[in-house]
């Protein structure tokens, strides 16, 4: 199959890259790049686990074609923090004990990076309303709304 | 006891950091050079007969290394947790849709799609049967040998017939509940490799040891030749008990001496993983005019689709739970479990509880009312407390009773009670209660612990217990922190992995806390012992003037300078080792065949939801305003996961309650998406209010019972009390969904 290229910023870093028409930025990233944080849970846009941003918005890469992201923002897991340098919703998703499989963790954060860079100062709702496409079987999501709650100093 | 240092402490769990970087590998994360990718051709129709199974064109594809049926499994062609009755892959007989037919493992997961479109399949269909009851009949196509009836547990104890004769009140009706889909995020996946002669397998797993012992039986080699590593686990609920990948990987991994990995879509890990099961139950209860119960005249009939998985054990935990925690002298309980051409029904989160508590929670409503006391009431007056007889005879040794976890759930949704906005909406509330055995129900169930303390203070401990996200790795490295004085993060542990650690049974039946917690607990005392004794002897004081605690000796309660670190390592200094082992298993009595007389459990958690709903008379639809769940843990470990495993749990039972439903026709599921099968999203929660209730169990550690499941357990009983309540009409069948709330309104005249 014939390639294309794409060129974009990914986590603070250019990249560029051929990738197949065909090609999801789940697998391009997963697959081509090896960061795996961004999850499959369903591959059809019905779960979240794939979250990530791409130009200051929320996005399911299982549903975007990796050639779309030319000249485009893209911001993974792995672009969120580090162990040097936590963002503030890592630590607190860690202290409110929002992680339990932690499968659903990586999307998660990125929505609710995306609702306080817009908001930095959100109602409970519109916390709700932030994570509403990310699912998670686990913890029920009260502690995931905690933890947000607790990374915009509420 | 004593103050605690680190148990009861909500210290921060050991995997929380990699997880939100991003960096913690799951099974579809890891990748290893030459790695191979395989896919699994499986059935899409129900029953049938295999005449041709032609994998020469596959297997001649560039790019595939290997295309196996079930001719290539050298060992045993079947698995399954209590009788083998799955073939690994088919040989002659479909029985649901999803059986594996072959595998193949190739350059890339394109080239092995590919290979399995070139498989050449000729089947014979043969009618099916789809329904529990029918099923039963002697006529009904069979899945299995000769009867679809897998399973009977029978439990009986007194007179009932004499009973129902006489009694004041009787109550009576048939429920039905639904299959329900664990729904964990991650999907099924796995990777395994040869290292020198041992076959590795890393997967998504809830029971290393049972994985390992069932591909050693499949690939007919030593279970030492097997190595099987819980990679970290996205979730499980009990739907990850069930082998899914672990033996084809091996048997891929052995054939091509490559790494192999196989990760299933989230379709394939609806269509082929077990399930709820869905139950049909005929509910007849007897009380005197004053609410006292006398008797339980239970038929219950669960299907288990086409494989036993775990299935006669939910059923068997359903009847032993049938009476709910309550006082009943006379009972009669049937449970039948039943093969179909349905997807296979086995263990979730519950196992079997949830279905008979949706029944007996709903009884308990009515004979209150007819006996003119409230729901509050009635129950506190039949509750199960120190000294009653269970249904299997087992006498009960507790502290408390329901009134400790039902009144303060009571009092939290009575003190918040919201406004109502519209007149066409209907409020009400209501109440479910539970009792729930922890551990397999009169079954061994032994877990082991092995702890290494080593010289700098520091200790690894090995546990089978798979974390598979609810922490027992946090709750079992504070249990050895304890009893050792050292901090929480001096215990690294490893778990779920049979080359290192010794068998922890299953993660199921809410059972590692107390279990494997008891077997740590051990293996802690005895490495205490020692570092007591050689403190005792250098200090020439008697042991019992020591203690270990906060990383310090103390003696006679004192504080010393010396550090436990110091006193491990002037044993290892002497020669003397601080290793230690523990294994633990409950101690139970096997209940009667005929009977279902004897003590199945050690000890058992209590809990109470109490739930505010608010119903639409116009739409029908239910919406649940506020669960308050007050559960009675022994001793909370870590609140923060109590806390978790309770919000989880209750949400998954509103979820239960309302909505999720496996919708299946003809074998072939109707709802195999998240866009199909509907779990609840932040939008859709209530308020969950958790109490938590330590009423410490002398046999745990540190007094912990278990939890995992019983927060599950009564959601949806609560809530369709709380519905009638509102509405003043019964709903039996779940889940409780807007066309059943109208239907119901409707017929009683109420719209
Ligand atoms: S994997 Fe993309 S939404 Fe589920
Ligand atoms: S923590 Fe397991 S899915 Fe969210």
């Amino acid at each position: 199959m014939s390639t294309v290229k794409v060129n974009f910023i990914l986590n603070n870093k250019p990249v560029s890259l051929e990738v197949t028409p065909d090609c999801r930025v789940i697998d391009m990233l997963r697959e081509n790049l090896d960061l795996t944080g961004t999850k499959m849970g369903c591959g059809e846009g019905d779960c979240g686990a794939c979250t990530i941003i791409i130009d200051g918005k929320t996005a399911n890469s299982c549903l975007v074609l990796a050639a779309q992201l030319d000249g485009k923002m893209v911001v993974t897991i792995e672009g969120l923090g580090s162990y040097d340098k936590l963002d503030a919703l890592q630590q607190a998703f860690i202290d409110e004990g929002a992680v339990q499989c932690g499968f659903c963790t990586p999307g998660m954060l990125l929505s609710a990076k995306v609702l306080l860079d817009h908001n930095p100062t959100p109602s409970r709702q519109e916390i709700m309303q932030s994570i509403s496409g990310n699912l998670c079987r686990c913890t029920g999501y009260a502690k995931i709304a905690n933890a947000i709650e607790k990374a915009c100093g509420k | 006891m004593a103050e605690l240092s680190v148990v009861g402490k909500s210290v921060i769990r050991n995997d929380a950091l990699d997880k939100v970087l991003g960096k913690t590998r799951y099974s579809a994360d890891i990748k290893m050079p030459n790695m191979l990718h395989a896919k699994v051709l499986r059935s899409t129709v129900a029953h049938a007969f295999v005449k041709k199974l032609d994998v020469s064109q596959a297997a001649a594809l560039p790019g595939v290394h290997a295309v196996l049926t079930a001719k290539d499994v050298p060992g045993l062609n079947g698995h399954g947790i209590i009788f083998k009755d799955e073939p690994v892959l088919i040989s002659d007989k479909i029985r649901k849709i999803g059986d594996g037919l072959a595998l193949v493992a190739a350059e890339t997961e394109d080239i092995a799609q590919q290979a399995l479109k070139l498989i050449e399949v000729e089947l014979e269909e043969i009618p099916g049967v789809f329904d529990a009851i029918q099923a039963m009949d002697q006529d009904a196509p069979k899945v299995h040998g000769d009867s679809n009836i897998l399973a009977l547990r029978k439990i009986l104890r007194g007179n009932v017939d004499e009973v129902f004769e006489t009694a004041d009140i009787v109550v009576e009706n048939e429920y039905v509940t639904q299959m329900q889909e664990h729904a964990y995020i991650e999907p099924e996946a796995g990777i395994a490799y040869m290292e020198d002669d041992i076959v590795v397998v890393k997967a998504s797993t809830q029971n290393t040891h049972f994985d390992c012992r069932e591909i050693a039986r499949n690939l007919a080699l030593p279970q030492s030749r097997i190595r099987m590593i819980q990679a970290p686990t996205g979730g499980g609920f009990g739907g990850k008990l069930d082998i899914s990948v672990q033996i084809y990987l091996a048997l891929l991994a052995l054939n091509t001496r490559r790494p192999v990995k196989l990760v299933y879509s989230r379709e394939e890990s609806i269509i082929t993983s077990s399930k709820r099961h869905p139950c049909v139950i005929k509910y007849k209860t007897a009380a005197d005019k004053t609410g006292k119960l006398l008797a339980v005249d239970v038929h219950a009939v669960a299907d288990t689709g086409a494989y036993s998985s775990y299935g006669p054990a939910p059923v068997t935990r359903l009847a032993v739970h049938a009476a709910g925690p309550y006082e009943v002298p006379n009972v009669r309980i049937y449970a039948y479990t039943v093969y179909t051409n349905n997807p296979t029904a086995g263990a979730m989160r519950g196992f079997g509880v949830p279905q008979i508590a949706f029944a007996y929670e709903q009884q308990m409503d009515m004979l209150a009312e007819k006996a003119g006391i409230s729901p509050l009431e009635i129950r506190l007056r039949n509750t199960l407390k120190n000294g009653s007889l269970t249904s299997t005879g087992q006498v009960m040794d507790v502290k408390g009773n329901i009134g400790d976890t039902l009144v303060p759930a009571y009092e939290k949704v009575m003190a918040n009670k919201s406004q109502l906005l519209a007149p066409y909406k209907k409020r009400g509330i209501g109440m479910g209660c539970l009792y729930y055995g922890i551990g397999n129900t009169g079954q061994p169930n032994p877990a082991g612990a092995f702890l290494d303390v080593m010289e700098d203070g520091s200790a690894h401990l090995m546990v089978g217990a798979a974390d598979i996200g609810q922490g027992s790795n946090t709750i079992l490295a504070q249990i050895a922190a304890e009893e050792l004085g050292l901090d929480f993060n001096d215990i690294k542990v490893t778990s779920a992995d049979t080359g290192v650690t010794p068998d922890g049974g299953a993660s199921s039946a809410s059972r590692q806390t107390y279990i494997s917690g008891n077997a740590t607990l051990k293996a802690a005392k005895i490495v205490k012992e020692i570092l007591v004794n050689e403190i005792a002897a250098w200090q020439r004081v008697l042991p019992e003037a020591i203690a270990l605690k906060n990383k310090y000796v103390f003696i006679h309660s004192k504080q010393t300078d010396i550090a436990v670190a110091q006193l491990i390592a002037r044993c290892r200094g002497k020669g003397i080792m601080t290793i230690g082992h523990g294994w633990y298993n409950p101690t139970t009595e096997p209940l009667d065949d005929e009977t279902g007389q004897g003590k199945p459990y050690e000890v058992y958690s209590f809990a109470s939801h109490v739930a505010e709903v608010e119903v639409d008379t116009q739409t029908g639809q239910v919406e649940v305003v506020r669960i308050a769940a007050a559960h009675d843990v022994g001793k909370a470990v870590n609140p923060l996961h109590v806390e978790g495993q309770i919000e989880g749990g209750t949400i998954m039972g509103v979820g239960y309650g309302l909505y999720e439903e496996i919708k299946i026709a003809n074998g072939n599921i109707r709802t195999p998406s998240f866009a199909t099968y509907i779990i609840p999203t932040s939008m859709d929660i209530p308020i969950v209010d958790t109490i938590i209730v330590e009423e410490n169990a002398n046999t745990g550690p540190f007094g912990a019972k278990g939890l995992g499941e019983p927060p599950l357990v009564a959601p949806a009983a609560a809530i369709a009390n709380a519905v009638s309540q509102a509405i003043g009409v019964r709903i039996n069948s779940l889940p409780l969904t807007p066309e059943k709330v109208l239907k119901a309104l409707q017929e009683a005249g109420r719209i």
